[in-house]
């Protein structure tokens, strides 16, 4: 415990004072989950019809009107950038809930039997064994491209860890004393998994989801960088990286500095999110 | 002794200065002057094979192959295998004689038989591009003369044949070929490296003007790949995209030729009601409506598009044909960014915004289409979002649609698609604009009974330069056509040019370059160059 104590004061301590741990971890929760969804809602209200290009100022340093530059087509960086982290989020959040969804169904199912476990158990290592970027690829090719298919490509392939987590716990759960009670009282398989199960696994189950977002978004990146699911004019982040390779050797530096670096904030984020639910969720160490 | 010393002396000083010259100039050291690499990216790289028959170089320069005529600098026919020809007086039969004793690479003589072959051949595997409908048969007649017999009169056949380059009857087999290639062109094959070069030396025995180079080496580099290639000195031309023609590099100049390679976007004219045999859907609602096609000829601002887009390399064009080529028209030329104008076509039409999002509809229908372009194509995909932010100024939304080459022949007949194709054979307007072709080659289902006329005049005239003016009239003969004023199926914008970087001790005579088709002819010229 001692050792935790440290490693969590730490980096924090300048900015929180003397604020117990239970304090802290809810306030950064919920600044962090502020400027998260304050990019997702501007991203939101920015049009991308509206990005417009101006061929005059194509390819302009970073400056107050453009805080991230123009690119070759002279659009603002700035709003492109917001606009394609906003798109990330969007789709790492519904990639993350769909492969949630998935994640405790097939957790849940491997309680059913002997068999219903072999099935998810072979069916993980069977998705484990695919590298996850290449069947994101095919799903999302194979369902004709777009947001829709890179979601769908996304969330078929990360319940895996969650899965994992969710059976073993499950497993644990099954062996404790009161659920042979219920059992011995006639109670249905179905009875058990919702009062007994479901209860405690939802701090692992949010907290699995969130862990999954980063995992998703750096995903949804690497597939538009190759160029598969949306359009080259389209604003989303893996596209504009890859844009700003052509352009790198140009010294246009700020195309892809200023995304890339946003996208590893967004990621490091949602970490920092993760990181903290755990420690509000997990009970040995939510007081100090 | 004393001149031993001297000699000495002199002896490192020669040394010395050697060395100093191949430290300073390394690219003189290691590349002889009669070599010469060339960077060319044409449009989609790397061919997948060197045989004619497949589609190799057909309008271009085939520099292994020879073909029987050329084009020149002014689009005048020139003789290459061919010595002469005859029409006969129904204008179906045409009698060509080649040139005596020219020899293939492997030392076999070229005859009519090897003409012959490569025609009949071409026709019937279906392969090749050129449009060969009209050719019915192809027979040798003597070791130097070939007949040709089509099922109709066809002004544009001899453009036809400057489009093959001729195979070896004898050795000719259809596997090996497109890697091993053996023709009577002025450059001998000598081996391919996949994804990396093909290596050319010079043919002794070309029976024409012989180059200057012994070696030709074709690398296919793509934008700064090819810049920075060309920056370090590994090769002596690079083509290169117009958007880095301004950066300057060591020992370069750039040269651009103004091409036929025109740009513009296919509009559907029909409604969205049938399909191919394949089940891909032909038409588009929106587009089938005259007034949506001519509000945006009309309200396009091509300055702007040629200036942010093309970055000044280009030139505008109302029809798809370059004023260089003989059958332009200069009265399809219209004033463009005319934003009222296009607002009072709408209205006139009765296309209103009435729900005011900025969007005019009819009936019920919002004026607004998809526009495909092809994605690896940075510069098309700047048009179609250049395109779509012009239109939306006058109330038609566009929404532009990356796209594989693939993918797109499921969308082409049925959305806005970004196309070019340039070509010095005017019998490319029939394959664009011909009623029968519709849903084929011309894949904006464009019909009109007068423009089908002009066409069939044009292809039955008694030769090529009586053609022009049918031609013309297809474009615009002052009451309809293809034209903005008349039925405008397309939105021409602009004719790209093909931008090169050159090494400055290198002469690519610009003063003889072969006007310049979809891809470019940088090679059509080649026996000009030299190094000065």
């Amino acid at each position: 415990m001692s050792f935790d104590k440290e490693r969590f004061k730490s980096p924090y301590s300048f900015l929180f004072g003397n604020m117990n741990l239970r304090t802290k971890t809810l306030l950064i929760i919920s600044l962090v989950g502020f400027v998260l969804l304050a990019i997702a809602i501007n991203s939101f209200f920015i049009n991308v019809d509206n990005i417009t290009t101006n061929f005059a100022i194509k390819n302009s340093q970073p400056s107050l009107q453009h805080p991230f530059g123009t690119d070759w087509m002279g659009r603002d960086m700035f709003s492109r950038t917001i606009k394609g982290l906003g798109l990330s989020i969007v789709i790492g959040g519904l990639a993350s809930i769909l492969s949630a969804i998935i994640a405790v169904f097939l957790g849940l199912s491997s309680t059913l039997g002997r068999y219903f476990d072999h099935a998810v158990n072979s069916m993980t290592d069977l998705f484990l064994s695919i590298p996850h970027i290449l069947l994101i690829i095919l799903v999302s090719i194979s369902l004709g491209g777009g947001i829709s298919g890179i979601v769908v490509g996304i969330s078929l392939t990360h319940w895996i860890p969650l899965t994992r987590v969710l059976r073993a716990e499950i497993k644990q759960i099954n062996t404790s004393t009161y659920v042979k009670l219920s059992k011995n009282f006639g109670r249905t398989k179905l009875w058990i998994a919702k009062n007994h199960l479901l209860p405690l696994l939802i701090p692992q189950i949010v907290v699995g989801t969130i862990l999954v977002f980063p995992h998703a978004i750096m995903h949804e990146a690497s597939v538009t960088f190759l160029g598969f699911g949306l359009s080259p004019h389209e604003p989303a982040i893996g596209i504009i990286l890859a844009e700003s390779m052509k352009y790198l050797s140009n010294g246009s530096w700020w195309l892809a500095f200023f995304p890339g670096l946003s996208l590893l904030i967004i990621v490091l984020l949602f970490d920092l999110i993760g990181d903290n639910l755990q420690k509000l969720l997990d009970p040995t160490q939510a007081n100090e | 002794m004393k001149k031993m010393t001297i000699f000495g002396i002199v002896l490192v000083v020669a040394i010395v200065s050697i060395m100093a010259f191949a430290i300073i100039f390394p690219e003189s050291h290691n590349k002889s002057d009669d070599s010469l690499v060339v960077s060319i990216w044409a449009y989609g790289g790397e061919p997948s094979s060197l045989n004619p028959l497949d589609g190799w170089n057909l309008e271009q320069e085939p520099l292994i192959q020879s073909t029987l005529f050329k084009r020149n600098h002014d689009m005048d026919l020139v003789n290459d295998l061919a010595e002469g020809y005859s029409v006969g007086n129904d204008g179906k039969t045409y009698i060509v004689n080649i040139k005596n004793g020219v020899k293939f690479h492997d030392g076999s003589n070229l005859t009519s038989e090897d003409v012959a072959f490569t025609y009949n051949k071409a026709i019937s595997s279906k392969k090749v591009t050129p449009d060969l409908s009209s050719l019915n048969e192809t027979t040798a007649i003597n070791n130097t003369t070939v007949q040709f017999v089509l099922n109709q009169p066809d002004s544009t056949f001899l453009s036809k044949l400057t489009i093959l380059g001729i195979v070896p009857k004898e050795s000719y087999n259809n596997e090996t070929y497109a890697t091993h290639p053996i023709g009577s062109g002025p450059f001998k094959f000598v081996q391919w490296d996949k994804g990396q070069q093909i290596i050319l030396e010079k043919n002794d025995d070309y029976y024409g003007k012989k180059p200057n180079f012994k070696k030709l080496t074709i690398v296919y580099l793509q934008g700064e790949a090819a810049l920075a290639s060309a920056s370090k000195g590994e090769v002596d031309i690079a083509e290169i995209p117009a958007e880095l023609a301004n950066r300057t590099i060591n020992n370069m100049r750039i040269q651009h030729y103004s091409s036929v390679d025109p740009r513009g976007i296919a509009l559907p004219t029909v409604p969205n009601n049938s399909k191919k045999s394949n089940g891909v859907a032909i038409g588009n609602n929106v587009t089938a409506n005259l007034a949506i096609r001519k509000a945006l000829n009309y309200g396009i601002n091509r300055e702007e598009i040629i200036k942010g887009v093309f970055y000044g390399y280009g030139t505008k064009t109302y029809d798809g044909v370059s004023t260089l080529l003989p059958w332009s028209n200069p009265d399809t030329s219209i004033k463009d960014g005319d934003i009222n104008k296009s607002i009072e076509i709408l209205n006139e039409n009765g296309w209103k915004d009435t729900d005011g999002d900025g969007v005019v509809e009819k009936d019920g229908l919002k004026a607004e289409f998809d526009l495909v372009y092809l994605a690896s194509d940075s510069q098309r995909q700047a048009m179609a979002v250049t395109v779509s932010e012009q239109a939306k100024k006058f109330g038609i939304k566009i929404n532009p649609q990356g796209k594989s080459w693939n993918e797109m022949s499921n969308f082409k007949y049925s959305n806005g698609v970004i196309l070019g194709y340039g070509s010095r054979d005017p019998g490319e307007l029939k394959l664009d604009y011909y009623s029968k072709l519709a849903g084929e080659s011309n894949i904006v289902s464009y019909s009109n009974p007068t423009v089908d006329k002009h066409i069939d005049s044009a292809i039955g005239a008694k030769n090529e330069k009586d053609s022009y003016s049918e031609w013309k009239s297809v474009l615009w003969d002052g009451s309809t056509g293809i034209s903005p004023q008349g039925d405008s199926p397309w939105v021409w914008i602009a004719c790209k040019d093909y931008v090169y970087a050159v090494r400055n001790n290198l002469d690519i005579s610009s003063g003889t370059a072969t006007v310049p088709v979809h891809g470019g002819d940088l090679f059509g010229n080649i026996y000009d160059w030299m190094r000065i």
